[in-house]
């Protein structure tokens, strides 16, 4: 229906006329442009297809069969140990844990971290799934556009994508990390705010309790 | 609702809508399933206010408060994405999406007919005219088929019920136990890269192939119709200077706006494509890819907060305190993000 639309609004542009038999010149005119809108998307997805696929399969399985080698337990181990300090926290923690659990299942670690820091955690998880895939991109295989579509761009004009995926992968990181710094600070103010601070003060000391258990 | 009838059990026939995937969920309230969660990016969805309704259940706005899974008769969504569409199957709880979503995304395997239903409008929720309470609470309880890799038997133990007990599978056993031993590990590394493979390609057919269709389709319309110069005239000004990328950055992350703009990053992936077929054509300058992808991208995970957190095991408390701290740091940090990767982008 669009696509007959913006036909419509281009054809009275068209010069009456110039083709040889009226009305006929008119369906001639819609059929070409109307085949051509389909041929010229054609050639955009053979490019995806040929361009960025083949080496995206062979990664996803290889990079899929690593996080199935190395277990969920070693990494569990890891961010447990990354929860710890507020650096790693929002860093080393969220990176861990959309790199071996992938978009949405990474969220799940949030469960080793008390309740204070949950929101920080995620903000800075969420925030990291699309600077992944540059170089990983299972780790968020269904949003993969958000960068290629810009990648896309870059390749046509005949760059490499390469210093730029750099880039978007480092920034990324440290604003995954202000993230958290900011999101975490914005939660203990609404606590305060809302009159919560008894409330996440019993959490602190459930978390703790519970922490001492587990060792 | 009278005090009767809240008590009294009611179940609950969804069917799939026109497009929709599934072949209908029949849903009860019982002992302590009492709540139709509706997590559609904040307010109660007409579709779950219904099912509450109907089952005599009551409806929750999943996107400010949380419930304890084992009190939820049904979580009502709004996805056709990645995320949300297989978290709630995951845990069992069967999901009602109001969009035409089917099994795709990471947790595709989890998202079964008895568990999931789509395009769901108000219409397809009526009473159940089949009243066959045990079957129902079979399909709400039901686990997935696949059980998860651990629960699965090894390749070792296959391997060893081959040769059977007595005297010659003792015998077969030592003889080839070293054999048995090696193949397994040959076994399980094969079989390994293989189940790599098949999810890969799982991927690639469910999720990946069908947005670069689509995407095509939309780069091609915009290509030819000479659309793609018209936004290049309209964009570039705005998007080849700082304090306009600034300003999108900023705009994406308005706390009423951002939620919307989420799902399944649909909107920031068509965004970054025509961003990217403007910068093809030169419109845009290459140095500005870098705080482009931020720019579009500040409302990221927004529309999640509340699923996010809950996978996290976070208290309803923390809910209620992270989803508006979340929403009120993006508009300090998304245009912050924005000035760091626009200072990160000389000498590209």
């Amino acid at each position: 229906m669009h696509v007959l639309a913006v036909m419509a609004q281009q054809q009275p542009a068209q010069p009456e006329g110039e083709t040889s038999g009226g009305v006929l010149g008119v369906f001639e005119w819609l059929g070409t442009h109307f085949i051509g809108l389909f041929n010229e998307s054609g050639e955009q997805f053979v490019g995806l297809i040929t361009g960025i696929l083949p080496t995206l399969i062979v990664l996803l399985t290889f990079m899929y069969a690593l996080t199935t080698f190395i277990g969920e337990q070693r990494v569990t181990r890891a961010v447990q140990w990354s929860a710890r300090w507020w650096i790693t926290r929002y860093t080393v923690m969220p990176i861990i844990a959309v790199l071996m659990l992938t978009n949405p299942m990474c969220y799940s670690f949030g469960r080793f971290l008390p309740e204070r820091h949950k929101p920080a955690f995620y903000d800075s998880a969420v925030s990291f799934v699309h600077p992944v895939t540059t170089f990983f991109p299972y780790a968020n295989a269904g949003e993969l556009f958000v960068w290629l579509g810009i990648a896309n761009g870059v390749t046509q004009l005949g760059e490499s994508t390469v210093p730029l995926a750099l880039r978007y992968f480092l920034v990324g990181i440290l604003v995954i990390f202000i993230r958290g710094i900011v999101t975490e600070k914005i939660t203990a103010f609404m606590i305060k705010r809302t009159g919560r601070t008894e409330v996440f003060a019993d959490f602190d000391r459930e978390f703790e309790a519970a922490k001492a258990g587990g060792r | 609702m009278s005090e009767m009838e809240t008590h009294t059990s009611r179940a609950v026939f969804v069917k799939p809508g026109p497009g929709g995937w599934g072949r209908g969920l029949l849903l009860r309230t019982d002992g302590t399933r009492t709540k139709v969660l509706s997590v559609t990016g904040g307010g109660i969805h007409p579709v779950a206010a219904r099912i509450a309704e109907l089952a005599g259940a009551e409806a929750v706005d999943g996107f400010t408060t949380t419930v304890p899974d084992d009190q939820v008769v049904a979580a009502v969504i709004n996805c056709g994405g990645t995320a949300r569409i297989g978290v709630y199957p995951r845990k069992g709880i069967p999901t009602v999406d109001v969009y035409p979503g089917a099994p795709g995304g990471p947790l595709a395997q989890f998202i079964t007919e008895d568990l999931f239903v789509s395009a769901v409008g108000v219409d397809q929720v009526a009473p159940s005219t089949t009243d066959d309470a045990p079957v129902e609470e079979g399909a709400a309880a039901q686990r997935p088929a696949v059980p998860p890799r651990e629960e699965r038997p090894s390749s070792r133990e296959v391997a060893a019920t081959v040769a059977g007990g007595g005297k010659f599978g003792q015998t077969f056993n030592s003889v080839t136990g070293v054999f048995v031993k090696f193949g397994s590990g040959v076994g399980s590394f094969v079989n390994t890269m293989l189940a790599a493979g098949r999810q890969t390609v799982d991927l690639t057919l469910k999720t990946i192939l069908p947005f670069m269709a689509y995407v095509s389709l939309l780069l091609g319309i915009v290509t030819y119709t000479g659309v793609a110069e018209w936004m290049g005239r309209v964009l570039s000004p705005i998007a080849s200077n700082p304090i306009g990328l600034v300003a999108i950055s900023f705009v994406v992350a308005l706390p009423f706006l951002s939620p919307i703009l989420g799902p399944g990053a649909a909107i920031a992936q068509v965004i970054g494509t025509l961003m990217g077929s403007q910068i093809a054509i030169g419109a845009l300058p290459v140095q500005y890819a870098l705080p482009t992808l931020f720019a579009i991208n500040g409302q990221v995970g927004c529309d999640f907060v509340p699923v996010g957190l809950a996978l996290g095991e976070a208290k309803p408390e923390t809910v209620a305190v992270g989803t508006p701290a979340v929403l009120v740091s993006r508009m300090v940090t998304a245009p912050l993000a924005v000035v760091i990767a626009w200072a990160a982008s000389f000498g590209l």
